[in-house]
This record gives structure tokens, C-alpha cells and sequence, in this order.
């Protein structure tokens, strides 16, 4: 009687926690570097939302869309500024400054927006659904319904297109790839510009279930994080169903174990997971001929 | 040749530093004595998760500085106030109590913003012995026993117990015996959590079910539908910020029947923002700050909330971004009580620490504080008031 809304509860965490993970793949694929900012767009596309509708006065559809171009000149920005200037191509400096960035912009949002907590009204009300025992908000549904329409784009561009063709052999071998005339930097800033609007769509649909402050990022961008590596880094269908294994299992831990516990209990089945596959759900094993 | 010129510009640039600090000691020196405030530490969280709570603490703080300044300072000197970011983190506000105490000498300390910082900087406060007016939620500071002596430290905000025993009563008069509680994980929650349980049976009231959450969580439908099972009479939840109105907002959704309740960290406009018409029918126990108009002309605190309400809105206008909430008078409070009593004792740390236990009927924003050598807070249940709220806005439910 209980279970239905336990798997509603994990479910709901599950499908924000995917459609951040969905903006980690991408600039993995695309570049081989995990981006630690990744996070910090989520929380930027939130709070320039809140901003365009609730202090411009702009509707709120406008805000969004305007938000997301906001924050996809950001990604822009942050490949063709420090990553590209980086002295040293070596993926972990790299990935190194992703981290910086993203205290960077925690550090700039605050003096932006303050502190508070905000948040933003949810598309459809706080009018719960009810189906079985379990009740959620439109919200979820919008959510989930977003993940999987990004999840079939994101599949198409990269396995049916020319430009994603060309994005998975930069990812592969930046230099052959060069050498056959593929413009391997406008790619890559492509791809952090794409994961800056991934991010920030993501961050404008989860505030009405989480609130947004300048260092709610950070929490998200781990649990997305968490998420791609379950499903296994830089597979789309395995970010959106690690995030919502990852959902379901602290729900779940939740509900049948304790709630003091569910994190430990979340991150115990991960490493598990993790043990019997070491390159998550969907990850594929690359073997090399030597 | 060039090893010449390396020396020659190393004793210029030694010469240089030494005139420079040498004057500049002077120029300190001077400062010192024209004016001769009485320096006083004030620490709170300016950026991190509680950045919230400790920005607008700093606000009041240099607020009633100089309100204090204005009406002749301490016998004619002034305070001034060193402030230092603890960065929501207890082993930064370890660092800046430190540094405060011994770089800057100051007299007192007041501060910091989180019960976790408290008590990081608790023991170093007894060892030296620092007058510490605390402005943190949690009573471990001044609990005594195995929390370690605290005849150094007080603090201004209700204890804890203080709230229970307001929340507790109420459900009493009203009959209500079966409770069940959803709490945060950090050190606020389980403070809570340990108090609720302890006080339970003074009151007569059974726990039906405890369940908790992380404050980051998106989604906390799971353990209300636990408790929802359990069957209580009224949800107690115990939480700071934002997380309280997701539960309220979970609490809608799953349109559970009975009343919920939160703690005396809620009453904060913020909440009725963020969980919006969830936050409709909501009971906690609140200073009487959120309902200044509505207090009987009987109550002795009224005349001082409502001056405070006037400098925090009219004068300062903090108001604009930081909206009056429960937390606002805190720091009032702790200046006041220490400036009445290094008014009596000077700047003797001893004298003044003896002359903060000393305090009776104190009227503050917070409270009427009388404080005890065992009881460094001084304040009762009656420096409560039971709200709810209706048409988004504060209702004076009970005294």
C-alpha cells in the first residue's frame, strides 16, 4: 500500500537527478572531460529564470528561453576561455578547471542573487495527481517527459548526424580526427555550449520541486554526477536510468529501511553496482590492442 | 656586480618595511587612543549554506552598535565591531575566533551563526575565557554535562527544550497525545530530535513515528507516506530553510489530513514564498517579532519589537532583502545584554562574564531574559507565542 509512493518519491528525485546527468554525458562525449560545472549550469538557468520573470516581468516562457541562451554563451564561454587557453591539455588539469569555474560561478551568483533560497511556480500547480495509492505534481511529469524527449535527441545528433559523428571521433582521437579535417575546436565549445542549455533546462524544471540558491549547484551537480556514473559515463539512456535507479533506491532505502540511512544505503547499492560492473549499467568496456 | 645591486636592493626594501610598519604601528596608535572604542568580536556566517541567517545577524549587529554609539556608547566610549566570515564551516570559525581574540584583541565575542560552529569554538572560548554571546539555535553550548562547562558562553535565541515545551503545551491543551516527527539530518534537526523525544512524556505524548530527511533532498513524499501510515494526530517537523517548505509542499500533495507544525527556526516570510499555498494552516511557535501589531498593549515587549521593527524597516531598510523573520532581534539581543553589562563592569572579561549571569528582566526583541549562573539564556515558554498561518500572512494563535 505504502510501495506505490515510495516509487513515485524515487522516481521523482530520480528523473532530476537524470536530467543533470543527461549534460555530464554530453560534454563527455564530446571531449572526454568530466565537467565539474555542470552543476553550476543547473543553478544558473534557475536563477536567471527567476530573474527575467520575476524581476523583469518578462512571462515566464520567455524567461526560459532567454535563460537558456544566457547560459549556453556561458558554456561557450568557459571552453573558449580558460579550457582552451589551459596551458596543458592533460584531461585531469582540465577537468581541474572545471572545478575552479564552477567555485567561480558560485562565488559571482551569490554576489548576483544574494543568498535566499527562491523558487519558481511549477507548470501545471501544486495540484497533485493521484494514480493508486501514490500522488505527485504535474511537474514530475513534465520532468520525465523533457528527460526522454533530450534523451532521443541527444541519441539522434550524436548516432545519426554528421556533426555528432564528427563529436565522437574528436572524443576518440582529437588529433586524427583534426588531421582529417574535422573542426575539432568549434566542436567541443559546441558541446559545452549544448550542456550549458541541457543545465540550464534542467535547473528551470527541477526549482519548483527543490528551490534554487547559488550553492544548490553543487549538491545537484554530484547526485547528477553519481547518476551518469551508475548508468555508466557518457551513455544518454544509461544517465537517465542510473538517475532514476538512483532515485528509486534512496526512496526505497527510505521507505523499507530507514530514512536516517538512505543515502549511505543509495551510495552502498552504487558501489556495489559499480563492483559487478565496473564501467556502470551501460557503460561500454573499450579494450585496447596493444 | 649583480650580487651588489641584490644586496643594495634588499636593504632598501628592509629599510622601506620597517619605516612603513613603524608608522603604521604609530598611526594604529594613534587611532587607539583618540577614540578608544571598546572592540568587540562579531562572527557569523557571511557566505555558505547559512549565509542566509548570518548576513542579516551582521545587518542587526552593526544596527544596534550604533544605536548604542548614538545613546553615549559604553560610559562614553564607543563599540566597535570586528567582524569575521565563519563561511557556515566550524573549523573556519574556529580559525576567525582565534584571530579575532589574539590579532585583534577584542573584549567579547558574539556569534557565531550554527549550533556545529558553536561548539567548534566553545572550547577554545572557556579555555581562554571570552565572553560569548552565542546567536545559534542548538543548546548544546550551554547544556552543560558531557557538552563540557560553559561558564563563558551564553546565547541569545529560545533554547531548543524552550520550543518543544511551547509546541508540546499546546498540543496538550488541545488534547492531542499522538505525534509523529520528520526531522533534518544536520545538527539542527537532531537536536531537535533528541529534545522532542525527551520531553515527550512530561506532556503525555506518544511518538508514533520518526522519519528524516537531508536538507538537499528534492522529494520527501516517502517518509510522509510512512508516517501518514502511522496514523498521528498533528506532524511535528524540525528544520531551518528552504527544506521546511518542501515538506509542507509534499505535505499538500500528499494531502495528508492532520495539522502540521514546524519549529521556532520557521517563522520566516520566506516560507509562506517558497511553499506558497502549502504553507496555509501551518502552526509554529515564533518570537513575537512576526506579530508585533497583534501583541496586547499589556506586553511589556511590545514597545521594544516595534522600535526594532521600525530601525530594521524604516530607517536601515534591511527590509528590502532581508524580510523580517523570528532570527532577526538575535543579535540585538546579545549587544544589548553585553553592553548592559560592561556598562556596570567595564572591560574586565570576568567582571563582565559575572554581570551577564547577573542579568534579570532584561526586555529584549527575543524575549525578557533573566539570566542564572545555570541558566546562560535566560529566556521561558512565555517568550513564545504559538502562529499560524492564514491568507499568507502571521496569526497570533496562542501567547
Amino acid at each position: 500500500m505504502l510501495v506505490p509512493q515510495y516509487i513515485v518519491s524515487g522516481i521523482t528525485s530520480g528523473s532530476i537527478y537524470a536530467l543533470i546527468a543527461l549534460g555530464f554525458s554530453l560534454i563527455y562525449n564530446a571531449s572526454r572531460i568530466v565537467n565539474f560545472s555542470q552543476g553550476e549550469f543547473v543553478m544558473l538557468g534557475a536563477l536567471f529564470t527567476i530573474s527575467f520573470s520575476q524581476e523583469q516581468n518578462l512571462p515566464l516562457w520567455i524567461g526560459a528561453i532567454a535563460s537558456v541562451l544566457v547560459v549556453t554563451l556561458i558554456g561557450f564561454l568557459l571552453e573558449s576561455g580558460p579550457l582552451r587557453r589551459a596551458k596543458s591539455k592533460n584531461h585531469l588539469i582540465l577537468v581541474m578547471l572545471t572545478v575552479g569555474a564552477s567555485i567561480f560561478i558560485q562565488g559571482t551568483s551569490m554576489l548576483i542573487w544574494g543568498k535566499e533560497s527562491k523558487t519558481l511556480p511549477p507548470i501545471g500547480g501544486y495540484d497533485p495527481i493521484r494514480v493508486l495509492n501514490a500522488s505527485f505534481i504535474p511537474q514530475t511529469v513534465v520532468i520525465i517527459a523533457t528527460a526522454t524527449v533530450l534523451l532521443v535527441l541527444l541519441s539522434l545528433l550524436f548516432y545519426r548526424t554528421k556533426i555528432g559523428k564528427a563529436m565522437r571521433a574528436v572524443a576518440e582521437h582529437p588529433e586524427g580526427a583534426a588531421l582529417l579535417g574535422v573542426p575539432v575546436k568549434n566542436l567541443v565549445t559546441l558541446s559545452f555550449g549544448l550542456s550549458g542549455a541541457l543545465g540550464a533546462i534542467a535547473g528551470i524544471l527541477v526549482t519548483p520541486l527543490t528551490t534554487m540558491s547559488y550553492q544548490c549547484g553543487l549538491m545537484l551537480g554530484l547526485k547528477g554526477f553519481a547518476a551518469a556514473v551508475l548508468g555508466g559515463f557518457g551513455s544518454f539512456s544509461g544517465s537517465v536510468l542510473g538517475g532514476i535507479l538512483l532515485g528509486l533506491m534512496e526512496s526505497l532505502g527510505a521507505g523499507f529501511i530507514s530514512s536516517t540511512y538512505k543515502d549511505a544505503i543509495a551510495f552502498l547499492a552504487l558501489l556495489g553496482i559499480l563492483f559487478w560492473r565496473p564501467t556502470g549499467l551501460f557503460g561500454e568496456a573499450k579494450t585496447y590492442r596493444v | 656586480m649583480k650580487q651588489k645591486l641584490v644586496v643594495r636592493f634588499l636593504m632598501g626594501f628592509t629599510i622601506v618595511v620597517l619605516v612603513g610598519s613603524i608608522s603604521l604601528l604609530f598611526a594604529e596608535e594613534k587611532k587607539e587612543s583618540k577614540k578608544d572604542p571598546i572592540k568587540i568580536g562579531a562572527l557569523f556566517a557571511l557566505s555558505g549554506p547559512a549565509s542566509s541567517i548570518g548576513t542579516p545577524t551582521k545587518l542587526v549587529a552593526q544596527m544596534v552598535t550604533d544605536k548604542i554609539n548614538k545613546e553615549g556608547g559604553i560610559n562614553g566610549r564607543p563599540i566597535e565591531l570586528v567582524f569575521g566570515d565563519t563561511e557556515s564551516d566550524p573549523t573556519k570559525a574556529l580559525m576567525v575566533a582565534k584571530r579575532l581574540v589574539e590579532q585583534e584583541g577584542v573584549i567579547a565575542l558574539i556569534g557565531p551563526t550554527r549550533t556545529d560552529s558553536g561548539m567548534a569554538i566553545k572550547p577554545y572560548i572557556e579555555e581562554k575565557g571570552i565572553p560569548t554571546i552565542m546567536t545559534i539555535g542548538g543548546d548544546p553550548v550551554i547544556a552543560g554535562g558531557k557538552f563540557g562547562s560553559y561558564k563563558w558562553t551564553f546565547k541569545t535565541p529560545q533554547r531548543t527544550s524552550t520550543a518543544v515545551r511551547k509546541i508540546y503545551g499546546y498540543l496538550k491543551k488541545q488534547g492531542i497525545k499522538r505525534v509523529a516527527i520528520i526531522h533534518a539530518t544536520d545538527g539542527f534537526g537532531r537536536d531537535g530530535l533528541s529534545w522532542l523525544k525527551d520531553i515527550a512524556p512530561e506532556f503525555g505524548i506518544e511518538l508514533v513515528a520518526i522519519e528524516s530527511f537531508d536538507v538537499n533532498d528534492a522529494d520527501m513524499t516517502t517518509q510522509l507516506t510512512k508516517i501518514k501510515s502511522s496514523n498521528p494526530e498533528v506532524v511535528i517537523c524540525w528544520t531551518i530553510g528552504p527544506a521546511g517548505a518542501k515538506v509542507a509542499r509534499n505535505f499538500k500533495q500528499l494531502a495528508l489530513p492532520m495539522p502540521l507544525i514546524q519549529c521556532h527556526g520557521q517563522p520566516d516570510p520566506k516560507y509562506i514564498e517558497l511553499a506558497g499555498t502549502a504553507a496555509e494552516g501551518t502552526i509554529m511557535p515564533s518570537t513575537k517579532l512576526m506579530v508585533a501589531n497583534q501583541l496586547p498593549d499589556s506586553d511589556p515587549q511590545k514597545p521594544i519589537v516595534l522600535e526594532f521593527i521600525r530601525l530594521y524597516k524604516d530607517v536601515y531598510q534591511f527590509d528590502k532583502q532581508y524580510p523580517i523573520n523570528t532570527h532577526s532581534g538575535y543579535a540585538w539581543d546579545a549587544l544589548m545584554l553585553l553592553a548592559q553589562a560592561m556598562k556596570k563592569a567595564g572591560t574586565d572579561r570576568e567582571a563582565i562574564r559575572t554581570e551577564l549571569e547577573n542579568i534579570k528582566g532584561y526586555v529584549g526583541v527575543s524575549g525578557i531574559f533573566n539570566l542564572t549562573p545555570e541558566d546562560h539564556n535566560g529566556l521561558g515558554t512565555d517568550s513564545l507565542v504559538i502562529v499560524k498561518i492564514e491568507n499568507a500572512s502571521w496569526k497570533l494563535l496562542e501567547m
